[in-house]
């Protein structure tokens, strides 16, 4: 397993947010955890990668326990975080934002031609290397969702978790992230996605993990999940 | 809980203890249990301004200073000036002053009211060293008639006695600190503790938070006002020195030391500072190193202070029990 | 020139010498308290530490530029060494942890001071190619006053290299923004503030050497200063750079024009300015965020 994440519990303050949460991702695959607003799920991503941290549990990845270090350890060792709210650093401009993501020493993990650099992602997405001098700040919500994943691209990550990335987007733009985020993946990055967009994120997944309150509800499969509506209307549906 | 009646003999044991306090002590340790309850007062009114909205003032000195300057002036200025006039009149002037504030300040974020302090707090004192004429500079205002307690006709304590002057500051800080202890025991004070746990919904009952949050920033000017005011009676002295910046960052390490939150901590920390002063300074000259280094230990391994630390050993003790 | 014009031109060189000074010390406690959210009171302390330091680089090797070079690096570390053992362990309690912990520094520091080199005002002399006057436009001016002039603005070069054009000024101008979102990318982000604390503080080491044969040192000598640093730091808004600097010359002409004219108000000057501002903007002049 390339990510094993064992019966977290994560509070604020006095509010148990995670109660015993699990879930696995294995090499390659994406997985989907889906889930009402204030469920949980980003506050699963934050305990994965260490910007809050558990009570209890264990964040395994890659054999290794990561439960509790600092963020930018569980970065290093190959993660990468495309936040909620995408976190352009506003005041940087674009070409800075994406060499905020370069890690040293992680480019010469990843096999040549799956390596992300700088020509790569301009080569990608040209219209990064049209606006590289402007703020970052004064990009558009799609382009900010483009650099935010580029950005974290830079590191070159062997898992990324990317939360809510079509949030607020215009369909054309949905579009164009979903199939970034295939693209990404068929070049071998498996990928865990927080996804209020049912459709984008039954096209992509081949796993699902439903949260109810805090807690692990269902999981399974994408076609257990086509196949079963009151596990959707219980978990999913407003 | 403690039930009724060990309150009662609580509350009696410490009223006999502060009434034969200056027999058996004598006076110079009278005088340091003054100091102490000055200095409690003044902790407590910041305490409410910190601990129940989550206020931190780097300037509330002014207003004890300004407290103190209105006794002494007045006592200074009007000939046969009753004794509890003059402490009103250092009430009123903190008052007044935290009345010309309050519109500028309650609406400020928190950061930017503890600055906006420390700013207002420092013009204070350097208008103090400056106005000359009129508050005496570094030399400050000193030898102003102290008169007596009395009713005409009825009676006349002498206030220039140490012990009774003793008894007077018990009264004027004790009624005054049991005040604002009364406060937080009203709605009032529940809405204080709403404004610092979920600013947001108090506003969204209706109750107006700026108008809630300028009632306390007044209650709380005052008393540090009658603080001010009774130290410049009981020093017979008031300078420029006590508006200095420093004054207003020991109530808050008091606090601290204390027990952020809890209404008796700031008490307790105006009382350990009162013990550490009087022996550091009896057994080292190196004060501030004593002082420096227990702050740095208190925040490091006991932040929640001595209030904090009790409930700690009590839960421990209270789990060993059970066992 | 005449006289009146000519004691102008003196007077602003004058203000505009202890305005560099007060940037010096304010464009550090930018770095610490504006820009990485550290609530230092022990600023002023290290100040005062680095000019002890160049005394006694001073005692042992009568060399100047040896004090300039030794005394700052020597406070850094001082300050890095709180910074990681004291600091960072209360940061999580917020500005109220960090206020009392840096006053038990400053107090540890002011005593330890104390003890070490007494509470005598000590002589530190100006180095011989920086004594004596030279005539500017027609007018005596004091050559030293003018090296702290341009002291002040290499510091401020090199510090506007370092943030506009390294990787560390990089990460820090993003920190500013969102520290989190920084470590999450990868970046030991308690080394660079580690790092950024050792900076701002040899800053003020800088600006204590540079000051210490003017007002020779004494353990008082940070009282002032350090206030006023505080003040330009929330005047000039926090974290903004040239805030500070634009506070720190005009509360530099303010004190020297001030003491000209209105000798007896000139230093509440600075406060009525100050609360001028912060009435009108509470953020401070270039401020944004609170
Ligand atoms: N910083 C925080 N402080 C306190 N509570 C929080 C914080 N962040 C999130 N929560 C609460 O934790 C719960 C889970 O939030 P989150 O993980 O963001 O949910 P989701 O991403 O599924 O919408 C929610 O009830 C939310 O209100
Ligand atoms: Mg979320």
């Amino acid at each position: 397993m390339l990510l094993d994440v064992k019966n977290l519990n994560t509070y604020y303050g006095d509010s148990h947010v995670l109660q015993d949460m699990s879930l696995t991702i294995a090499e390659g695959e994406i997985v989907a955890l889906l889930g009402r607003n204030g469920m949980g799920k980003t506050t699963t991503m934050k305990s994965i990668i260490g910007l809050v941290k558990p009570k209890s549990g264990r964040v395994i990845y890659q054999g290794k326990d990561f439960t509790g270090r600092e963020p930018y350890q569980v970065a290093k060792a190959g993660i990468g975080y495309v936040p909620e709210e995408r976190r352009i650093f506003p005041n940087l401009s674009v070409l800075d934002n994406l060499k905020m993501g370069i890690k040293a020493g992680r480019a010469g993990k990843v096999q040549s031609k799956n390596r992300w650099d700088l020509d790569r992602i301009y080569e990608h997405f040209p219209v990064l290397k049209e606006r590289s001098a402007q703020k970052g700040g004064t990009l558009s919500g799609g382009e900010q969702q483009m650099l935010a994943i580029c950005r974290t691209l830079m590191g070159n990550p062997e898992l990324l978790l990317v939360d809510e990335p079509t949030e607020g987007l215009s369909p054309i733009l949905v579009k164009e992230v979903r199939d970034m985020l295939d693209d990404i993946n068929k070049a071998g990055v498996p990928i865990l996605l927080v996804e209020h967009n049912l459709k984008v994120a039954m096209s992509l997944a081949s796993r699902v993990y439903l949260m109810g309150k805090a807690h692990l509800g269902f999981s399974g499969t994408v076609e257990e999940l086509d196949a079963n509506p009151e596990i959707r209307a219980k978990y999913l549906e407003v | 809980m403690m039930n009724k009646t060990t309150k009662w003999i609580l509350w009696s044991v410490l009223l006999v203890f502060l009434i034969i306090y200056p027999l058996v002590f004598g006076i110079y340790y009278t005088n340091v249990f003054v100091t102490f309850a000055i200095a409690a007062l003044y902790a407590v009114a910041i305490q409410m301004l910190l601990g129940f909205t989550g206020f931190l003032s780097f300037g509330h000195a002014m207003y004890f200073g300004v407290g103190a300057y209105g006794t002494a002036i007045a006592l200074v200025h009007i000939k046969g000036l009753p004794l509890i006039v003059s402490v009103l009149f250092g009430f009123a002037s903190a008052l007044l002053l935290a009345l010309v504030m309050a519109p500028l300040v309650v609406r400020l974020s928190v950061t930017a009211f503890a600055m906006i302090h420390m700013a207002f707090g420092m013009l204070a004192y350097t208008l103090a060293l400056k106005l000359r004429n009129i508050t005496g500079g570094e030399d400050g205002i000193g030898a102003f008639p102290i008169p007596p307690l009395r009713i005409p006709g009825v009676f006349s304590i002498d206030m220039t006695d140490p012990t009774n002057f003793y008894y007077f500051a018990m009264v004027i800080l004790g009624v005054s600190i049991w005040i604002l202890w009364f406060v937080t025991k009203t709605p009032f004070g529940c809405l204080m503790v709403g404004i610092r746990d979920n600013a947001n919904r108090i506003d969204y009952l209706g109750f107006k938070l700026p108008q809630t949050k300028a009632v306390l920033y007044l209650l709380v000017g005052g008393f540090a006002g009658i603080a001010g005011s009774i130290f410049a009676l009981f020093q017979n002295l008031i300078s420029a020195m006590e508006l200095y910046i420093m004054h207003s960052f020991i109530q808050i390490m008091q606090i601290m030391v204390g027990g952020i939150g809890s209404f008796f901590g700031p008490i307790l920390g105006a009382g350990v500072f009162a013990v550490l002063e009087e022996l550091t300074s009896r057994y080292t000259q190196r004060v501030e190193l004593v002082i420096g280094l227990i702050l740095i230990l208190v925040i490091m391994y006991f932040p929640t202070g001595l209030i904090g630390m009790y409930h700690h050993f009590k839960t421990r003790f209270f789990t060993r029990q059970a066992d | 020139m005449d006289a009146t014009t000519a004691m102008y031109v003196a007077q602003g060189l004058h203000g505009l010498a202890y305005g560099m000074i007060l940037f010096l010390v304010a464009s550090g406690l930018t770095l610490i308290f504006g820009m990485m959210g550290i609530l230092t009171l022990a600023h002023a302390a290290f100040f005062m530490l680095s000019a002890y330091f160049s005394y006694q680089v001073m005692q042992m090797t009568q060399n100047f530029w040896l004090a300039l070079l030794i005394a700052p690096v020597v406070a850094g570390i001082v300050g890095v060494l709180c910074e990681r053992f004291l600091i960072r362990r209360v940061h999580v309690m917020g500005h109220i942890g960090e206020l009392i912990l840096t006053v038990g520094i400053s107090l540890v520091i002011l005593d330890a001071v104390k003890a070490i080199w007494s509470t005598d005002s000590l002589y530190v002399d100006i180095p011989e190619c920086l004594q004596g006057l030279v005539s500017i436009v027609g007018m005596e001016y004091p050559i030293y006053r003018l090296f702290i002039i341009g002291l002040a603005l290499l510091v401020l070069i090199f510090m506007a290299l370092i943030l506009y054009k390294t990787r560390l000024g990089m990460i820090v101008r993003a920190a500013v923004s969102d520290a989190d979102m920084v470590n999450a990318l990868g970046i030991n982000v308690p080394l660079v503030f580690m790092l950024v604390f050792g900076v701002g503080t040899w800053m003020a080491g800088v600006a204590g050497v540079a000051i210490a044969p003017i007002l020779t040192v004494f353990p008082g000598l940070a009282d002032q200063m350090g206030m006023d640093a505080y003040i330009i730091v929330v005047v000039g808004g926090f974290g903004s750079l040239s805030g500070a600097f634009l506070v720190s010359i005009i509360f530099g002409l303010l004190s020297s024009y001030g003491v000209q004219f209105v000798s007896q108000l000139a230093p509440i000057l600075m406060f009525i300015f100050m609360a001028i501002v912060l009435v009108i903007k509470p953020v401070g002049i270039f401020g944004e965020r609170e």
